[in-house]
């Protein structure tokens, strides 16, 4: 729930911003004029019905998608459109992805050690050490000398959280993470993540797991057809969705 | 001549040219994997006239004939004011060949390897050398050693194009003319080095397997 008890902070930069961003594939406009802010400590979940464009922003964050127009900026620095600049300011923020996409050649310990290595340059043994913390921390330290396909899916996306918090990442950008679970599994990836979320981990979050939502977003955005069409806490979007479509997306899922 | 005349008298000679092809088909693997790689990052990176440059190479010398090209090398180069040896000539040709085939056995290694762990390698901050680097090659490699087992087995056959210039000592397929001409081995001599080639093939084959079994990734 909305508990942030510093005001100070609003007048700080944020770590996102998004002004204007736009983006077409072929003749379907996916972002509409894109709008966003992201202040620290912060936790934005977006939902929407599929096709909405509710993945392409959060993809486009990090600039894995191009934009059309736009600009985005990570804790006030503008994102370069490519090149080593980028690569730096993409080590900044973590992503994580529905399908895992773990290195399937790397052992769960070199997964995470593999980006404070490669990127930042930490000493082995620190980073080995420190991988391992993160990965006990959420709750995959037994696995750490097997291979991604030895993995349960919710153990594969644990690591996942646990290798993109081992860049120490101002924001980390969650891509439906739960969406290509098994239902046993989607728990346990979910209070990982509530736990980051009460640590006071910058979030973006794309889900459809509305309880989940609910319970930890600061902020819900809610999109379709490429629009941010409603912006509140999660109280007020949940129990008095001020446009049409969000009451009908609401509706739809609560008859399922 | 009987095996065991052949054996007896030109046996000394058979073991220096089984070495001299086994060396040839070392050196040239190992130039045609380096170079095989280089041409496939030309292939795949972001600057648009290295990918066409990478895909030209490949085109022309996976179409171009052993023969043939040991021909222009050693005829036609000297009108360039470039006259190499006869074994740097034969290793140029057996080692350009095959890293037209190894860049196409990594390209279809690297299809194997989703899209998404090059999405997840560039969020963490990695630059297109260190995703070739830590996630690309690796995989392709380890995806690509059967058919690069295939291909050491080519080159090796390929080094029989050494046989068409003069070299001392001579690889396994020339040492059947040296001695035809000087014996009446026939048939016989063409016979102990096709063993010859077998066993190494054989050999080359068992170890890819190991190899690939070892290396495999599992998914």
């Amino acid at each position: 729930m909305a508990n942030k008890e510093n005001p100070t902070e609003t007048a700080a930069t944020p770590i996102i911003t998004l002004r204007h961003v736009d983006k077409h594939f072929g003749q379907l406009h996916v972002l509409n004029d894109i709008n966003l802010s992201v202040k620290k400590g912060e936790v934005v979940v977006i939902i929407g019905p599929s096709g909405s464009g509710k993945s392409t922003l959060c993809r486009t964050i990090n600039r894995l998608e191009t934009v059309d127009a736009g600009e985005i900026m990570i804790d006030g620095v503008a994102m370069p459109q490519e090149g080593r600049h980028l690569a730096e300011i993409r080590a900044q923020v973590g992503m994580v992805f529905q399908a895992f996409n773990l290195f399937a050649h790397k052992t769960i310990l070199d997964n995470v050690t593999i980006g404070p290595i490669d990127v930042l340059h930490k000493p082995k043994k620190e980073a080995r050490e420190e991988a391992m913390q993160l990965l006990k921390r959420v709750g995959v330290d037994q696995q750490a000398a097997k291979v991604p396909a030895q993995l349960s899916g919710g153990q594969q996306q644990r690591v996942a959280i646990a290798r993109a918090l081992a860049m120490h990442p101002k924001a980390i950008l969650f891509d439906e993470p739960t969406s290509a679970l098994d239902p046993e599994m989607i728990g346990e990836v979910l209070d990982v993540m509530t736990k980051l979320a009460a640590d006071g981990m910058t979030m973006v979050i794309v889900t459809h797991e509305m309880n989940f939502a609910r319970q930890v977003a600061d902020r819900i955005i809610f999109m379709d057809a490429g629009s941010i069409l409603e912006e509140n806490t999660p109280e007020q979007f949940f129990t008095h969705p001020r446009t049409q479509r969000a009451q009908d997306f609401l509706n739809s899922i609560k008859n399922h | 001549m009987s095996v065991f005349e052949l054996l007896s008298q030109y046996g000394g000679k058979y073991m220096l040219a089984l070495l001299t092809t086994w060396k040839l088909t070392f050196l040239a693997f190992l130039l045609a994997l380096s170079i095989g790689i280089i041409i496939t990052i030309m292939r795949i990176c972001p600057i648009k006239p290295l990918r066409i440059a990478g895909d030209f190479y490949v085109q022309i010398f996976r179409n171009i004939p052993g023969a043939a090209l040991l021909i222009v090398l050693v005829y036609a180069l000297p009108y360039l004011n470039l006259v190499w040896s006869y074994y740097v000539c034969v290793l140029t040709a057996t080692s350009l060949i095959p890293s037209a085939f190894c860049s196409e056995y990594l390209m279809a290694g690297m299809n194997t390897i989703g899209a998404g762990q090059i999405e997840a390698a560039r969020s963490l901050g990695m630059t297109f050398f260190k995703i070739i680097k830590n996630v690309v090659l690796p995989q392709a490699l380890r995806f690509s050693v059967l058919p690069m087992t295939n291909l050491l087995v080519a080159t090796m056959l390929t080094t029989a194009l050494a046989s068409q210039v003069p070299m001392n000592p001579t690889d396994l397929t020339g040492i059947v003319s040296y001695i035809n001409t000087r014996a009446v081995g026939g048939v016989t001599a063409f016979l102990i080095s096709a063993i010859l080639y077998c066993i190494t093939a054989v050999f080359i084959g068992q170890v890819g397997n190991l190899i690939d079994r070892k290396v495999r990734i599992l998914r």
